[in-house]
């Protein structure tokens, strides 16, 4: 293995907390987990080393203009400017009004995406840590099937990461009997 | 190089294997050539939707097979992925909904029907650039085919649900599958405004089964659908949905008689004296270059790669069998229009399957009055909409926030309560929708990329408009709390582009799907289709299939 660093992992150092930042703003902790707690900043991390490196060029220039944006309308970078204002300078990124970078809307839905894809997505890939995205929404994973009885009713199952074995396969079979 | 056979099938997706199986049970020796894998259990049952749906693209099988799209001549082109992605052994069959519905008589005589019959006229449509012809078989000639493919690769459905299907000889193989919480909400709406609601017919085993007598009794043994819920895009974990690897294809590979190949990507047909096609050239795994001979050649592959091999093949520009100047002209694709209900008080649970659903036919075809309306044809309306969240977290009404707290708060209560009513509309085929070659962008075998230009023109948007207000009441009528409307813009179920028809200059293939300018080359597959109707069109796709198979089969000189 070489110690040379992998493509995010440069890019992260310099933006890893602006990253987190602006996905805590897209996916918010409230009363229920949000894009911090489903480990969100994982799941890119590992899609930017992964799967898509030839964004990570997107996301470098995207988290500096994140930072110029917000000391041209705050006065000082997107850290340290206040949650709210953080929103404002996000929904100028989301409608493309950031005059020195033409890609902000584009960079805006990847991220959106990414976030999303870290809250809503499988464990393995590095997000929804413990599930905690489907069970916020009430998905219970990937279950081997469902019976009647959960048509039109809210499923409390305990909710199945991975696709195979199946947990409760033995136990649904003998159910659907 | 290989030894000479009879039949050289290029795609081994839905019509490959069923052909492949009916033409080796005749004792002919089949190679059957599959650019994609025969995929193994962890590589197409796997429940992943970060794989399966938000990169797909990166699949190793798709990523090398794009095509190049714009929305007219002149217009900038982009690459795009998603469409026919499957790639593999089974075709569209592994990843499909499983819309099983045949089309109706009158799905086969557009020109007759709405152009000479008068139904223009009275609708005031405007059909200026589009060329509509019938085809040249009728509902009744595929009628038993539709019954074999039924009965040998499994639906469920019910004979006389909806009242516009055509007339059938048999009833369906199996019961209906088990309904759901929004197929309720759809057929009560339907019901309250006097629609004519139906269980969709669904490549989908509501319980075991084995083809009975006189089906092929060969076809092993599956078991009922277990309604996980993750079927479309996804292959099935307990293969009761109806995909040709677990049902043709290992009957075909029993009698020793099919060689498939797979991870061969042909690049051209071969042609020898006589105006007959030899055989077609391939790379192999490897990259190799293969020649393979056979007496028939039959393309059947999704419509890009069919259009795309005739274009690649022959002398000179104009490609293969294409005396008409055809091969490529009149692509189709149905523009969903989706209507989405949100309910504050009601559980719906979309991620339970299966996904498919109720459907009603009232605005398809000629079903209806057009007077006045502008347009002619019409689309099948059904419910869809389930789906992991990954899938249905940009679902969000117009107006109402995309991301933030008040987002968040939205999709944790709508994810369960909410579905789609979407319909397909019957596109029509105009002169400015076609394939052709790529100049510009290869594949990774350094082949020209297909390009599609592609629009919807008038009578689509007239007819989309009309119909999304019919969405839309049913919608409000099923008690929703929040309704809205949204166009795809984007085609799905792509058909044509190597016109079926009975006079050669007219069409490419004739009403057996064989060539007018080649009686040894076969396409077979919805690029056949002179229309598309507002139905999925794999049911028909089989059909023709076995249709095509047992003209082949009966006809001595083909081969001779």
């Amino acid at each position: 293995m070489s110690d040379k660093p992998s493509t995010s992992e440069a890019m992260i150092k310099m933006h890893v907390a602006l990253i987190e930042a602006a996905a805590t703003r897209i996916f918010p902790t409230t009363s229920t987990p949000g894009a911090s707690e489903a480990g969100v900043i994982n799941y890119i991390k590992r899609l930017l080393d992964e799967a898509f490196p030839e964004l990570v060029p997107l996301y470098r220039s995207g988290c500096r203009a994140l930072n110029r944006h917000a000391k041209r309308r705050f006065g000082v970078g997107f850290l340290r400017i206040a949650v709210t204002d953080q929103d404002v300078v996000l929904a100028d990124f989301e409608a493309g009004r950031v005059p020195d970078f033409s890609q902000a809307s584009d960079f805006f839905e990847v991220l959106r995406t990414h976030t999303m894809e870290g809250v809503l997505g499988e464990p393995a890939y590095g997000g929804n840590r413990d599930m905690v995205g489907w069970r916020l929404v009430g998905f219970p994973g990937h279950q081997f099937g469902y019976s009647d009885s959960y048509i039109n009713q809210r499923v409390d199952l305990e909710p199945v990461a991975v696709d195979r074995p199946y947990p409760n396969e033995e136990e649904w079979r003998a159910k659907s009997r | 190089m290989p030894n000479p056979v009879d039949v050289c099938i290029v795609g081994m997706g839905a019509v490959g294997g069923i052909m492949a199986k009916e033409l080796v049970s005749a004792g002919l020796k089949v190679v059957g050539l599959e650019r994609g894998p025969l995929l193994e259990f962890e590589n197409y049952a796997y429940k992943d939707s970060i794989r399966a749906i938000a990169r797909r693209q990166l699949e190793e099988r798709v990523k090398h097979e794009p095509i190049s799209i714009r929305p007219a001549r002149g217009a900038k082109t982009r690459l795009q992925y998603t469409t026919s992605p499957s790639n593999s052994v089974g075709g569209g069959l592994m990843i499909w909904t499983g819309s099983a519905t045949r089309f109706t008589p009158d799905d086969f005589k557009v020109c007759t029907n709405d152009v000479q019959g008068g139904i223009a006229k009275r609708a005031g449509a405007d059909l200026k650039g589009y060329n509509i012809a019938d085809w040249p078989i009728t509902y009744d000639d595929l009628e038993p085919y539709y019954e074999r493919f039924e009965w040998e690769m499994g639906v469920s459905g019910k004979s006389g649900a909806n009242p516009f299907e055509g007339p059938r000889r048999k009833d369906y193989p199996l019961p209906q599958l088990r309904p759901s919480t929004r197929t309720k909400l759809f057929g009560e709406a339907c019901s309250r405004l006097s629609y004519h609601a139906y269980e969709t017919p669904q490549g989908i085993l509501s319980q075991a089964y084995k083809p009975p007598a006189p089906y092929d009794q060969r076809i092993p043994e599956r078991p009922g659908c277990v309604y996980c819920g993750q079927c479309n895009n996804y292959g099935c974990h307990v293969h009761a949905k109806t995909s040709s690897p677990f049902t043709v294809i290992p009957v075909a590979l029993e009698t020793g008689n099919l060689d498939l190949r797979t991870r061969c990507k042909v690049f051209r047909v071969n042609t020898g004296p006589g105006g007959r096609a030899k055989g077609v050239s391939y790379f192999d795994p490897d990259g190799q270059v293969v020649e393979q001979s056979a007496t028939m050649i039959i393309l059947a592959g999704f419509l890009y790669e069919n259009i795309r091999l005739l274009l690649l093949s022959g002398e000179g520009k104009k490609g293969l069998a294409n005396s008409s100047g055809l091969v490529g002209r009149y692509i189709m694709a149905h523009g969903d229009v989706r209507t989405t209900g949100l309910f504050d008080d009601t559980i719906i649970n979309g991620f339970i399957g299966p996904n498919g659903g109720m459907r009603m036919d009232d605005f398809n075809g000629n079903n209806f009055d057009h007077a006045g309306l502008g347009f002619i044809r019409g689309a099948t309306i059904g419910t869809s909409g389930g789906g992991t969240p990954i899938e249905r977290c940009d679902v969000v009404p117009p107006g109402w926030p995309r991301w933030g707290e008040k987002y968040k708060e939205n999709l944790a209560r709508y994810y369960t309560r909410c579905f789609d009513i979407g319909m397909h509309p019957e596109t029509l085929p105009h002169k400015d929708n076609f394939v052709d070659l790529d100049p510009v962008r290869k594949d990774a075998w350094g082949i020209p990329l297909p390009r599609v230009t592609f629009s919807f023109h008038q009578n689509e948007h007239c007819m989309w408009r009309f119909l999304g207000e019919k969405c839309e009441g049913i919608m409000r009528e099923t008690g929703a709390s929040h309704v809205w409307t949204k166009p795809s813009n984007r085609g799905s179920r792509w058909a044509g582009g190597v016109r079926m028809g009975e006079d050669p200059k007219k069409s490419v293939v004739n009403g057996y799907c064989q060539t007018h300018d080649m009686k040894n080359l076969f396409v077979v597959g919805s690029s056949v289709f002179p229309s598309m109707s507002g139905y999925a069109a794999t049911p028909t796709i089989g059909a023709l299939a076995y249709r095509t198979a047992e003209y082949i089969r009966s006809s001595d000189k083909l081969l001779g």
